[in-house]
């Protein structure tokens, strides 16, 4: 409104004799339609599903016209390089990516938050340096770089240089500069099982690699983390994710992949767990826990007992306390409300 | 447009400039699978069937959606491409109930087109009935009597009443035609000059000559009895298969051309070597004609015959004195065909000793409800102790009775002795019906398998000699029901086809796709009860050997073949899908999960929606939109979770359906039918 108030925008720019005007058009909000193809679809009032490429929009765009559609960050850049010209940007930087890059760092951080940062510096620098390093003095155990479509990176790979290809040759990628960190209580099957969950929800339904795919690795994960994978299933959820990289239609399908590929990568030791020996080494997936009361850390409080939704604690006040394993749920109730530690979580 | 030259798998394809990939290929005959392309549709690219490599191109492209650049290097049929076109498939097909083949066909070892020739007999056309069965079964007449009819087993009706009456119907169409004066010949293929010679004119070697002769191979069967049919002829009792209806059907085989010399028996009047040195392929197919012995003291007793012996014996016009008590051992056809012989040679009294229930008894129950209507006594539960005799001649057989313990590896409850019970019948005859063996001397050239029986290639036939093939009951497993020799023969004449081309035959069980239902499936459907045969007076059956069945009403079997529920899809044949899933092995069940609920709605005017076999390639939808510029159709829900649906669920949408069934045309899987 300002702008146009002061002839910025609109007919006939300060007596120029060009004219421009902006609209702003609010989406219904599909994760979908960060794919340019399915904004387009969607700023022209259809379904939100991703067109095929090529045209480029640049060449066939909204209502078939040539298009520039960018990220907000994107144009962001651009008003700070027309305002301090292409080689301040470039000064910034590494060989194969300049300027910087916006973060969204999350997750069992000491200090979260948007951070900008000059490309270049390593992940450590990051999480460590602006970041504070972990939350409550737990271990680093990996980051996932580049939100639900991108990958997870582990300790050992913490100085990997922040840049476009130093990031792709880790499965990871830049994407959306999603940064969650993960400590040594994150299962890194949940947590693939918990992005897959996102991306096949927000599968438009178009393209089969994508819309079957994804459901069927999803279910492939959820028996994985209640302690019903199969032998055999690590290897089909590799064949399935290329499947799906090589045949999915749009940026969506093509990366949904990239957590289970990369938490197989790092972490194959942890499927293998689930499958084989039915256990979470994270102790995180419910289904694999055990729970178990410590005599000598019980004070029998009773808090335990009482905050027990199915009934499965017992004991006398003042003495210590016993799990019914037929009885527990596995809702960690008791681990949490406990002021003693004396929940052993096995 | 100018010209542009590409190179797919190797050929030089020229094609306008703007093409796509996909439009040359089909243009110069290369296929390249797809699922949701339509040349007068907007390019859509969601099946991910098409891709293709181009070479210095790192990533696979959707050849449907890719404007083919001049000098292009395409490779349609790379391992990359079929490994990503076989995920794609396998996905599909895990969230499709295609429903490809009614139960009944694949229900029939032959996989006979049930449901097809039902239909025609519905509409009347029992000569394209007949037509249809004799692609695999060339003596519908005789079989349709004598088949335990597997296909009625699986019978979707049966979740509603009771199933269809198949193999009566089969029967029925087949006595037509016979009666018609004129009954259906296949069109025979001109002569190859090719010959094969089958040993063994059963059902078995009548079904591979039927083939072979159509074909245009020369084909010569040798039987060792006077007359062809093999146990058709010699085990089945007239009164079940009127030899007159045999003997026409196997005239029309021979009317084809096969040659038949009878009363020539391998091993005693020719050799094997001499019809392998003759003839360019010989078929081996000579049954299992000896008795087993029921295995106890006295079974070598004047008095004790083997069960075929016995039959053959009767079908060969005699009357066997068996004296006025016989018992017969067995539980399975045989002995329903022996004991009910023996009532009509006379014998008073008729036992059936099986030593489990008549739960477990393999006979048809309907052979066991015959012979008790013509007044067997079944002695269940009971087992041949000993055949007592005088002077060398049967008196009396001693029962050691049963019980049943836990079950055994058949599953069936294993039979017990109960210690110290025992029941003694006078008897004059005992009839072993346990089971059969085979006799292959004059085969002594062939492999046997620990069973006595020719091991034989269970795809085709082949056997260890190059050249000579072997099936039915003298193979493998043994002895079985005809329409699995029928099978087993068909298998065989494909084979041999192939081996007198000089040609490799592959042999790949096709795919189809599944879909599972239960009475709750059928709720609404009307009952209608299934047709009752009508058989003669028990007490008259016992005197003679009349057929017992009277045959199906030309009203019986039109209104029972109306009660078809056609399960298997009506696009069958031009699915593109099965096609597809058809062109490498896939294994969707490594991948099986949440479906789609499958179920029928009809939302447009004509035209019935199975969401079940929806693939959501879109093209109804599109069609709708882009060409018949009305847009009714539209997809709902994201994700897993998209079906197809009138656009925004209205219902005035669907009031402007012009009923123009281009979305029904398009369908490439049958999810939508057309019901005018």
């Amino acid at each position: 409104m300002q702008a146009k108030a002061a002839n910025l925008l609109g007919e006939n720019i300060l007596g120029t004799g060009f004219s421009c005007d902006m609209r702003i058009k609010a989406g219904a909000g599909a994760f979908v339609c960060g794919e340019e193809t399915a904004l387009i679809e969607s700023l022209e009032g259809k379904r939100g599903m991703p067109r095929l490429k090529p045209p480029f929009p640049a060449q066939k765009g909204y209502f078939d016209q040539p298009s520039n559609i960018n990220n907000v960050e994107t144009f962001a850049n651009v008003a700070w390089i027309m305002a301090n010209g292409g080689e301040a940007f470039a000064a910034m930087g590494t060989e194969n990516s300049k300027g910087t890059k916006v973060f969204a760092l999350t997750g069992k951080i000491a200090k979260g938050g948007l951070v900008e940062i000059p490309m270049g510096k390593t992940l450590r620098d990051v999480i460590f340096g602006i970041g504070g390093g972990i939350r409550d003095g737990k271990q680093f155990k990996a980051v996932q770089m580049g939100g639900p479509s991108g990958g997870c990176i582990p300790a050992d790979l913490l100085d990997t240089v922040i840049d476009y290809k130093a990031l792709g040759a880790t499965g990871a990628i830049m994407g959306s500069g999603g940064m969650v960190v993960m400590d040594e209580s994150t299962c890194m099957v949940g947590m693939a099982k918990f992005f897959l969950d996102f991306t096949a929800d927000e599968s438009c339904g178009k393209c089969v690699p994508c819309r079957i795919g994804t459901k069927r690795m999803q279910e492939i994960l959820t028996r994985i983390v209640n302690g019903e994978g199969k032998e055999g299933d690590i290897e089909l959820l590799e064949e399935l994710c290329l499947g799906i990289k090589d045949g999915a239609l749009c940026g969506l399908g093509q990366t949904a992949p990239n957590p289970v590929l990369t938490t197989i990568r790092y972490f194959r030791h942890e499927y293998e767990a689930h499958i084989n020996d039915k256990k979470c080494p994270a102790k995180e997936c419910p289904a694999l826990r055990t729970y178990s009361i410590d005599p000598d850390k019980c004070k029998g409080c009773t808090m335990c007992a009482k905050k027990c939704p199915a009934g499965a604690i017992t004991g006398e006040k003042k003495q210590p306390h016993v799990i019914n394993a037929d009885l527990c749920i596995r809702c960690d109730q008791c681990r949490t409300n406990c002021k003693f530690d004396a929940i052993i979580v096995e | 447009m100018a010209d542009i030259k590409i190179i797919i798998d190797g050929r030089e394809c020229i094609g306008k400039a703007g093409d796509t990939i996909l439009t040359i290929a089909a243009q110069n005959g290369i296929e390249i699978p797809n699922l949701c392309y339509n040349k007068n549709l907007k390019v859509y690219g969601a099946c991910g069937l098409c891709v293709v490599e181009v070479e210095n191109v790192p990533k696979l492209l959707r050849a449907c959606a890719t404007v083919a650049q001049d000098g292009q290097v395409v490779h349609t049929d790379t391992q990359r491409v079929r490994q990503a076109r076989k995920i794609a498939l396998e996905l599909l097909m895990s969230d499709h109930e295609g429903d490809c083949k009614g139960p009944c066909v694949l229900g029939c070892p032959a996989q006979t087109d049930a449901q097809g020739y039902v239909k025609q007999i519905a509409l009347g056309n029992d000569r394209e009935a007949v037509k249809i069965i004799k692609e695999k079964v060339p003596l519908p007449a005789s079989v349709g009597r004598v088949c335990p009819h597997p296909c009625e087993t699986q019978c979707r009706r049966g979740l509603v009443e009771a199933p269809l009456s198949i193999a009566y119907m089969k029967a029925f169409a087949a006595d037509n035609d016979l009666a018609s004066g004129a009954p259906y010949m296949p069109t025979v293929a001109p002569a190859t000059g090719k010959t094969v010679a089958i040993v063994g004119g059963g059902p078995a070697g009548l079904t591979a000559a039927y083939q072979l002769a159509v074909k245009g191979h020369a084909v010569t069967i040798f039987d060792m009895m006077p007359e062809m049919g093999g146990m058709l002829r010699y085990g089945i009792p007239e009164y079940r298969l009127p030899k007159k209806v045999l003997a026409s059907e196997v005239k029309l085989i021979a009317d084809l051309g096969v040659a038949m010399k009878n009363n020539v028996k391998v091993g005693k009047d020719i050799t094997l070597e001499t019809l392998k040195a003759d003839f360019d392929a010989v078929l081996v197919a000579v049954g299992a004609w000896k008795s087993t012995a029921v295995g106890c003291t006295g079974d070598d007793l004047q008095g004790v015959v083997g069960g075929i012996d016995m039959l053959r014996e009767v079908n060969e016009g005699k009357l066997p004195d068996l004296g006025k008590s016989v018992a017969v051992v067995g539980g399975g056809n045989v002995a329903m065909d022996a004991c009910r012989t023996a009532v009509r040679c006379g014998a008073e009294n008729v036992y059936v000793i099986y030593r489990r229930t008549r739960a477990e008894a393999p006979a048809e129950d309907l052979e066991i409800e015959e012979a008790l209507e013509e007044g067997v006594d079944f002695k269940w539960l009971t087992n041949p102790a000993e055949i007592i005799g005088e002077n060398g001649k049967v008196t009396a057989v001693k029962l050691q009775i049963m019980e049943l313990g836990e079950p055994d590896a058949s599953g069936r409850r294993k039979p017990v002795p109960v210690e110290g019970k025992f029941e003694t019948l006078a008897v004059d005859t005992v009839i072993s019906a346990i089971g059969q063996r085979c006799a292959l001397e004059g085969f002594e050239a062939l492999t046997q398998t620990k069973k006595g029986t020719i091991e034989a290639n269970e795809d085709t036939g082949l056997t260890n000699l190059e050249g000579v093939f072997a099936v039915g009951d003298a193979t493998n497993r043994g002895p079985s029901i005809a329409v699995n020799a029928i099978a087993e023969a068909n298998a065989a004449a494909n084979a041999i086809d192939a081996y007198l081309a000089g040609r490799c035959l592959v042999v790949a069980k096709p795919y189809y796709s599944k879909r599972n239902v239960t009475e709750a499936d059928f709720a609404d459907r009307e009952k209608l009860p299934r047709a009752e045969m009508s058989c003669k007076d028990p007490k008259v059956r016992r005197g003679n050997f009349d057929a017992v069945i009277n045959g199906f009403t030309e009203e019986q079997a039109r209104n029972e073949a109306k009660r078809c529920l056609e399960c298997g899809c009506h696009d069958f044949d031009d699915c593109k899908l099965i096609r597809y899933a058809n062109f490498q092995p896939i294994d969707p069940d490594r991948l099986a999960g949440g479906k789609h609920e499958c179920f029928k709605e009809q939302r447009l005017v004509t035209i019935e929606r199975d969401q079940g076999k929806c693939i959501l390639c879109n093209l109804c939808v599109r069609t709708c939109r882009e060409e018949v510029g009305k847009g009714i159709l539209g997809l709902v829900g994201r994700g897993f979770k998209t079906v197809v649906k009138p656009e925004f669920e209205g219902t005035d949408a669907v009031a402007g359906c012009k009923d123009c069934l281009k979305c029904a045309d398009l369908c490439p899987t049958g999810a939508l039918k057309i019901l005018k």
